[in-house]
């Protein structure tokens, strides 16, 4: 598909903005950018086809909001047995992404690396759950997508997904025909992640001397949230999209419908799932228009380099007489304004969810 | 005891005879025949009259893995010709033209696919399948399964779609390069999460590649992890 032909395609969002008769001009056109750089990247990338082996894109890329400024955060995610071949691999994967995406990925060392699928299924808590491993596994969940052999992505996301669905005691029978359809193990670590995040962006204003916090502080406003929300969805699926499970036979099949049902969130984007979500007919119509507006507020600053650059380099003591960062933080509250009247005040479903597993 | 057999490929590769008889010395009662490469298939056709399988209950024959698009016709008109009780078990790559396939009715029987193949892999794709061919019955293939999805969740829900459909199961163990190996500790407890969901009536043939010396073993390693038991175990570890 080109560009043209990827806008024909009719996505919640999509949907979402046509049935308000609203305009989200920076969304969209972010998308059509994700598209064209995404088919550049897997045509560059046609000679690092694999069995066992997928170059994952997360970040902007994968979320579809990609702007004149995004880097290609990617890692070769490893399936299979070890080979010495997968350091050149990698390699080649970041020369040949270098060619067409030409940003430096993150320094921590998180992107632009070999990650092996045992670590991602295998260390979910515990003491060797490292930062950088929650970073990689609840990203491939929430906003990857496959830049080669889309297969081996696929099979490590419903590999994960059983560890938090099938491997949870939380999750199985509850009375004669009904099933506890929320995962704990996997909220716990959406919330996990989300409070990391925010941690993370107090640890780097410390470590970098406060060096490009007013991009960082306004990513945590807008995108780094919308994982959370997507988390949450996520992990609220099996009420969310099928409110029944009477119809299932046994609980294999419970739990493999479930597993499914989530594994499908992963399928869209996460502006796309809450579009989905924004569209229920609880949702009241400006509620959903303000969380999108401000949004789209957000991605038009960002695909702007200059704003983009004078965001970056923003000093941390102008930030209470800086327009832009300031236009931006109230665009900011009214994206969480709208979120929290989503979660708590209108969506029928989510405000009993969110008070029975959100806080206590 | 389910019914349980070899693939003639798995025992002996191109030589069915040998295939069906090391079998039929140990009482097996279920084969398939098999004709993986294109060059097998004619001479395999052709001797199907004069081999003797009144032992089996159950006889599958497996039509070539690839064929060229010219070839097409020439394989059809091949397997048509076979008994009209066989199923005949076919990738879907094979299928170039499928309104020919279609006039085969249930007799054509669609095997899921590995990981390496283009279609016929996860539950939608399968589900697109039988639109193609709404007549046609189902061999899974679980190694296939679980090597598209380890948690074998995909298995339980083509099995659950296509209950109807199911004529039998193909077992095996398959490696990083598509190889069929025999059970191990993991396939074995794989399989046991979908075996509740196998009518007993349903035979299965294995592909593992084994000795003559291990097929006996093979056969038992295979009914342990079919049996409801077998799941009962694996869920009482899970839950421990």
């Amino acid at each position: 598909m080109n560009s043209t032909q990827a806008a024909a395609v009719t996505t919640p969002l999509e949907t979402l903005e046509s049935a308000l008769g609203a305009s989200w001009l920076a969304i969209r056109q972010a998308r059509m950018r994700t598209h064209d750089t995404v088919r550049q990247l897997k045509d560059a990338l046609k000679e690092c086809e694999d069995n066992n082996c997928s170059v994952i894109v997360t970040g902007s890329l994968g979320r579809g909001e990609a702007t004149d400024g995004s880097d290609a955060d990617w890692v070769l995610l490893v399936d299979g047995p070890a080979d010495p071949g997968h350091a050149k691999m990698a390699k080649d994967v970041a020369a040949k992404i270098k060619t067409i995406v030409n940003k430096d990925v993150g320094r921590t060392g998180t992107f632009g690396n070999i990650v092996a699928s045992h670590d991602l299924v295998h260390y979910i808590a515990g003491t060797r759950d490292t930062n950088e491993n929650l970073t990689r596994r609840i990203l491939l969940l929430s906003e990857s997508r496959a830049l080669t052999n889309s297969a081996v992505r696929e099979r490590v996301i419903g590999l994960v997904l059983d560890r938090y669905v099938r491997h949870d005691r939380s999750v199985r029978r509850r009375e004669a025909k009904h099933y506890n359809q929320v995962p704990h193990f996997l909220l716990n670590d959406v919330v996990r992640y989300w409070r990391t995040m925010a941690s993370d962006y107090a640890s780097k204003m410390w470590e970098r001397s406060r060096e490009g916090w007013g991009t960082r502080n306004i990513k945590l406003r807008f995108s780094r949230k919308l994982l959370f929300i997507w988390g949450l969805f996520a992990s609220f699926a099996g009420r969310l999209f099928n409110p029944s499970d009477a119809a299932v036979e046994d609980e294999d099949e419970f739990l493999a419908t479930l597993t499914t049902l989530i594994k499908t969130q992963t399928e869209i984007t996460p502006l796309d799932l809450l579009a989905v979500v924004a569209s229920h007919e609880s949702v009241q119509k400006n509620t959903a228009r303000e969380v999108f507006s401000a949004y789209d507020k957000f991605l038009s600053v960002l695909s702007d380099p200059a704003q983009r650059d004078h965001l970056e380099k923003l000093p941390f003591e102008n930030a209470t007489t800086d327009e832009l960062y300031n236009f931006l933080r109230d665009e900011s509250d009214k994206f969480r304004s709208g979120i929290n009247a989503i979660f708590f005040d209108e969506h029928t479903e989510l405000k009993s969810l969110i008070r029975e597993y959100g806080v206590f | 005891m389910r019914l349980i057999g070899f693939s003639t490929g798995a025992l002996a590769k191109g030589d069915f005879t040998r295939g069906i008889q090391l079998q039929r010395q140990r009482g097996i009662r279920a084969v398939e025949l098999s004709a993986l490469r294109y060059d097998e298939l004619a001479p395999l056709v052709s001797a199907v009259p004069s081999l003797d399988l009144s032992d089996f209950e159950h006889v599958s024959f497996h039509a070539p893995s690839r064929i060229q698009p010219e070839d097409e016709q020439t394989v059809f008109e091949l397997l048509s010709s076979l008994p009209p009780e066989w199923p005949i078990v076919v990738h879907p790559g094979i299928t170039f033209t499928p309104s020919l396939w279609r006039t085969l009715g249930a007799r054509l029987c669609i095997e899921n696919m590995d990981a390496r193949k283009q279609m016929g892999r996860t539950v939608s794709e399968v589900r697109s399948l039988f639109g193609l061919f709404p007549e046609a019955s189902l061999c899974l293939d679980v190694g296939h399964a679980r090597q598209v999805d380890p948690t074998m969740a995909s298995a339980i829900l083509m099995l659950t779609e296509h209950r109807a459909r199911l004529r039998q199961i193909h077992v095996s163990d398959i490696g990083p390069m598509g190889e069929h190996h025999p059970l191990g500790p993991l396939s074995k407890w794989a399989y046991a999460r979908v075996a509740r969901k196998i009518p007993r009536s349903c035979p299965l043939i294995i592909e593992s590649v084994v000795p003559a010396s291990a097929i006996s073993r093979e056969i038992e390693v295979v009914a342990a992890a079919f049996t409801p038991q077998a799941q009962e175990n694996r869920s009482a570890l899970q839950h421990s």
